[in-house]
């Protein structure tokens, strides 16, 4: 019976002018928006891969000096993309995409892609994530609203039910026909991204990325059961298919337009962020606070530790140990700071997980950028990785001045040998445990929210009624 | 007659729980909006606040420091407060400040992405422009609820609430051809109907903004913001207007209510969503911008070849700028001009990586101002941006003069940094300071006209259109 029905439903609907031209539309943009993310992610990458090979040779080729000055002279990391990104860009264009790793500061990311684009990009950015998060679900109303109501104005339903077709039946052979009817716009889309993501990486990059597939597909499929879900019960509860389209675009408006902009201003003054300015000033405060007295305990506890009486007798270069000093001490200061900044940024993404309960949307944003490698959390673990790196750095020519730099008179100059004991800069991406253990609220939430969508469905049609 | 009309629907109207609900819900949205406006235009005001304070305090202490070094009172084995090279690199240094925008209590538009203060300095420009403000990227991701979302986004869609079974709601109900039988043509019925909820709609909307405006910190005093915010009424007037020939034109069809109500949400939403999306994609297509990513690159390498070259430099530097050789002869501090000498250097080496950035800038802004008129949202977009003073005009405006102002800068220390001049305590005032000059009205006005007149070349066409279908408008139906 249920079989019959979704057929029904189905074939009624493909035949219908109207699904076929908004599907044309939503799978054409859909398309346009997965190859735009592939050229993107391949420049990207090839940039990427380049430009890390510059700065490498940049770092090795910088010649004779003093080892703090090639300190100084720094490195570049610079952000990778994961394959998924082709689906989901979500912060990206709104990060820098390199820091500038150098002597005594951990520096900001700088160049948002966002700023060098026009004012265009705020009305949203064609990506597989908007067509997926935000039209796919008008599809869904607009195929939707009418499917009880409408049967009720033509006088169907009764016909339909005295023929001994159950409710419930109806109920799930319609939610399979709407199903069946977006199968037939999202199969070719998927199948298109599969080819975009293999084209993108190499086998062992899709291989590693198919856990992240599946659970990005799992999101979208909870998501839009639940909107089906939620559209079949509105058209079962309410009085006329107008009711029903009106109540179900106003859902769709502060789903995928209101809720969004007013969460955001919400977290931001439930828990505001400094200004930048106000930020860099307490931080540089923080990093000179107690620096000659620092120093001062630095120089006697190393004079008595090795019993001599003035620095020059040390059999240790005490610009080497008081730069390293300077360093850790710098290391503590900004983790305080940067942790403290994330923190609120982490407060603020919570209102947002929990404004969840009102607006889907806001957890399945969330776990599609997380899955896709593009939330602010990776960002934040790419650039801890990249401060580790640039401490590393700063550890190791600071220990080779330690060493070294007492025993010359005159200038302490190294070369090509010691920036080569410097490691190249690696980032591994974190995986799919790493971002599952951030982001199982999101799916705990979506996964209630579908249940409970299939809940007022089911008590919706079971108190149908036909007149 | 019109008046009789717009009387009646006005009773009718007013008894239906709907128009309050919308009052309502443009009470809250404006008045919300409006609210997270003032609270960002508070907020950098209050960074520029301390922005201020810190260069008074600097310069305080560096005064002293001057005028200690000048009675003699420098501590032995402390450097010289007066050196030119290091006020002019750290001690000295002024902000540039783009104040917020006039009307930016309106719309935060670009403003939370573009910085707006930069500590100038005689060092490449490079180190000092990309001062960006702290900010969550899923906030700028998600865009801010200011007064322009709801006028781009949600006042349309009141407007279509009130009017997508404008006339086929009366034809469901019977009463269309009850008024028709009357001495009234189906124009002027449509006419007077229209006119009442547009009196009623853009009322609210301009009334509520103006008031939340007032209220919100817009100094009403300053001629400027006056004309301002007459451009600002204009255009979301005429962005109504757009939306109720929209729907007059789709209920001209004769269409059931229903069916208009999904024609105009699809209309909504290619003009709001898929237009521009797709108009950003293409001008991102056609006019790539290079990769920020290879730009460092270039500028370490063109700094690191410079830098190998810098006595070679230093020698051409000098026959270029034979004034700065000319009045002290061996006074000159060759670690100085060599870095000014690499400096130039390097920048011109830039030059054309640099202008290719602008360039490909230049012509996506130009993709965009082309194709705008396709949808009004974007057209409106702009405008209201624009007006508000937080588009991306004023802030190049702003960059245009934060250049002219680190020129100044440099033409002002280069001399005394490199010939060694100290630095008095009474030339410290001399020292350059920027002023923002806001852009005059006449231009924003010039192009607010263009983006009104976009507007009015849409809204004529959609009503050309309504006008030849509701001459077939059958009332029986």
């Amino acid at each position: 019976m249920v079989t019959t029905i979704a057929r029904k439903e189905m074939t009624e609907m493909v035949r219908d002018g109207r699904f076929r031209w908004t599907a044309g539309i939503v799978l054409a943009l859909l398309a346009g928006a997965v190859l735009m993310g592939w050229q993107n992610y391949r420049e990207v990458s090839a940039q990427h891969e380049t430009a890390q090979r510059v700065t490498r040779e940049h770092w090795l080729g910088q010649g004779t000096k003093n080892p703090h000055s090639a300190a100084h002279y720094g490195v570049y990391a610079f952000k990778p993309k994961l394959p998924l990104s082709l689906v989901d860009q979500g912060v990206d264009p709104w990060v820098g995409v390199s820091a500038w790793l150098e002597a005594h500061k951990q520096n900001e990311f700088k160049y948002r892609p966002a700023q060098d684009a026009t004012a265009l990009q705020r009305f949203g950015e064609l990506t597989g994530a908007t067509v997926l998060q935000v039209l796919i679900p008008l599809l869904i109303v607009l195929l939707t609203f009418s499917a009880f109501s409408g049967e009720r104005e033509q006088g169907t339903l009764r016909q339909v039910l005295s023929v001994g077709a159950r409710k419930s039946d109806l109920a799930a052979g319609k939610a399979l026909g709407i199903g069946g009817a977006l199968g037939t716009l999202l199969i070719p889309a998927i199948m298109l991204g599969v080819l975009a993501l293999s084209l993108a990486s190499d086998n062992g990059a899709l291989f590693a990325s198919v856990p992240r597939m599946a659970l990005m597909a799992l999101t979208y499929l909870l998501y839009f059961g639940a909107l089906t879900a939620v559209a079949l019960g509105v058209s079962a509860f309410v009085r006329s298919s107008r009711l029903a389209l009106v109540t179900l675009l106003g859902f769709w408006i502060f789903n995928s337009l209101i809720a969004p902009r007013a969460v955001a201003d919400i977290a931001k003054a439930a828990y505001p962020t400094p200004s930048a300015f106000d930020f860099s000033k307490r931080l540089d405060a923080a990093l000179q606070e107690g620096a000659d007295t620092r120093n001062r305990q630095l120089r006697e506890g190393l004079l008595k530790k090795y019993n001599v009486d003035r620095v020059e007798a040390l059999p240790v270069s005490f610009s080497g140990v008081s730069l390293q000093a300077g360093e850790e001490h710098g290391n503590e200061v900004f983790d305080r700071f940067y942790s403290g900044l994330w923190n609120t940024f982490h407060q603020q993404e919570q209102v947002h997980l929990y404004s969840s309960v009102a607006a889907p949307l806001l957890a399945v944003r969330s776990l599609s950028m997380g899955l896709a490698g593009t939330d602010f959390a990776q960002h934040a673990h790419f650039a801890t990785a990249a401060e580790e790196y640039r401490r590393a750095i700063q550890r190791e020519l600071n220990s080779e001045i330690t060493a070294n730099a007492a025993k010359v008179t005159g200038a302490y100059v190294r070369g090509r040998d010691l920036w080569e004991r410097i490691p190249e800069f690696s980032y591994e991406a974190p995986g799919t445990q790493w971002v599952l253990a951030r982001q199982w609220p999101a799916l705990m939430l979506l996964t209630l929210w579908t249940a409970l969508a299939v809940l007022f469905a089911s008590v919706a049609t079971r108190t149908l009624r036909t007149e | 007659m019109l008046g009789q009309i717009i009387r009646h629907d006005w009773r009718s109207l007013s008894a239906d729980r709907t128009l309050w609900a919308i009052a309502a819900i443009m009470l809250v949205a404006i008045g919300y909006g409006v609210y997270n406006g003032a609270a960002w235009t508070k907020f950098q005001r209050d960074a520029l606040i301390q922005v201020n304070e810190e260069e008074k305090e600097r310069f305080a202490t560096l005064r002293r420091g001057i005028l200690d070094a000048e009675a003699g009172r420098l501590k032995p084995g402390t450097a010289d407060p007066r050196s030119a090279d290091t006020i002019g690199r750290r001690s000295g240094l002024r902000y540039a400040v783009l104040p917020p925008g006039p009307l930016a209590a309106l719309g935060i538009g670009q403003s939370d992405l573009y910085p707006y203060y930069f500590k100038v300095s005689t060092a490449s420009k490079d180190t000092f422009l990309n001062n960006d403000e702290i900010e969550n990227p899923v906030h700028l991701l998600s865009g801010r609820f200011d007064a322009a979302f709801v006028i781009l986004y949600l006042y349309p869609l009141v407007i279509l609430a009130l009017s997508y079974n404008l006339i086929s709601g009366e034809k469901e109900a019977g009463t269309l051809s009850l008024t028709l039988s009357q001495p009234v043509a189906l124009g002027q019925l449509v006419l007077g109907k229209v006119l009442l909820r547009f009196a009623l709609v853009v009322c609210l909307a301009v009334g509520l903004a103006l008031a939340g405006a007032s209220l919100g910190g817009v100094d009403l005093a300053n001629g400027g913001s006056i004309g301002r915010l007459a451009l600002w009424s204009a255009v979301v007037a005429a962005y109504g207007v757009f939306w109720f020939a929209l729907a007059v034109a789709v209920n001209a069809y004769g269409g059931s209510s229903t069916t208009n109500a999904m024609a105009l949400s699809g209309a909504w939403l290619a003009v709001v969503l898929v237009v521009p999306s797709v108009l950003n994609v293409a001008a991102k297509v056609t006019h790539p911008i290079p990769s920020r990513v290879e730009l460092i690159n270039a500028m370490r390498t063109a700094s690191r070849d410079a830098t190998a070259e810098g006595s070679t430099l230093l020698a051409r530097y000098l026959e270029d700028h034979p004034d700065l050789v000319a009045t002290s002869e061996g006074e000159i501090a060759n670690a100085s001009a060599t870095s000014f000498a690499v400096q130039d250097e390097v920048e011109r080496r830039m030059e054309p990586v640099m202008d290719q950035f602008n360039q490909q800038l230049v012509a996506q802004q130009a993709v965009l101002d082309r194709y705008r008129y396709l949808s009004p949202a974007v057209l409106a977009q702009s405008a209201l941006y624009d007006i508000a003073g937080t588009g991306s005009a004023r802030y190049k405006h702003f960059l245009q003069l934060t250049d002219g102002f680190y020129g100044a800068w440099k033409a002002w220390f280069t001399p005394r940094v490199i010939q060694r001049t100290p630095i008095g305590s009474t030339e410290l005032a001399f020292i350059p300071s920027f002023r923002f000059e806001e852009e005059s009205l006449s231009d924003i006005a010039g192009r607010g006209a263009t983006a009104l007149f976009g507007l009015v070349c849409s809204t004529v066409l959609v009503v050309l259109v309504a006008l030849i279908a509701l001459r077939r408008y059958s009332i029986a139906g």
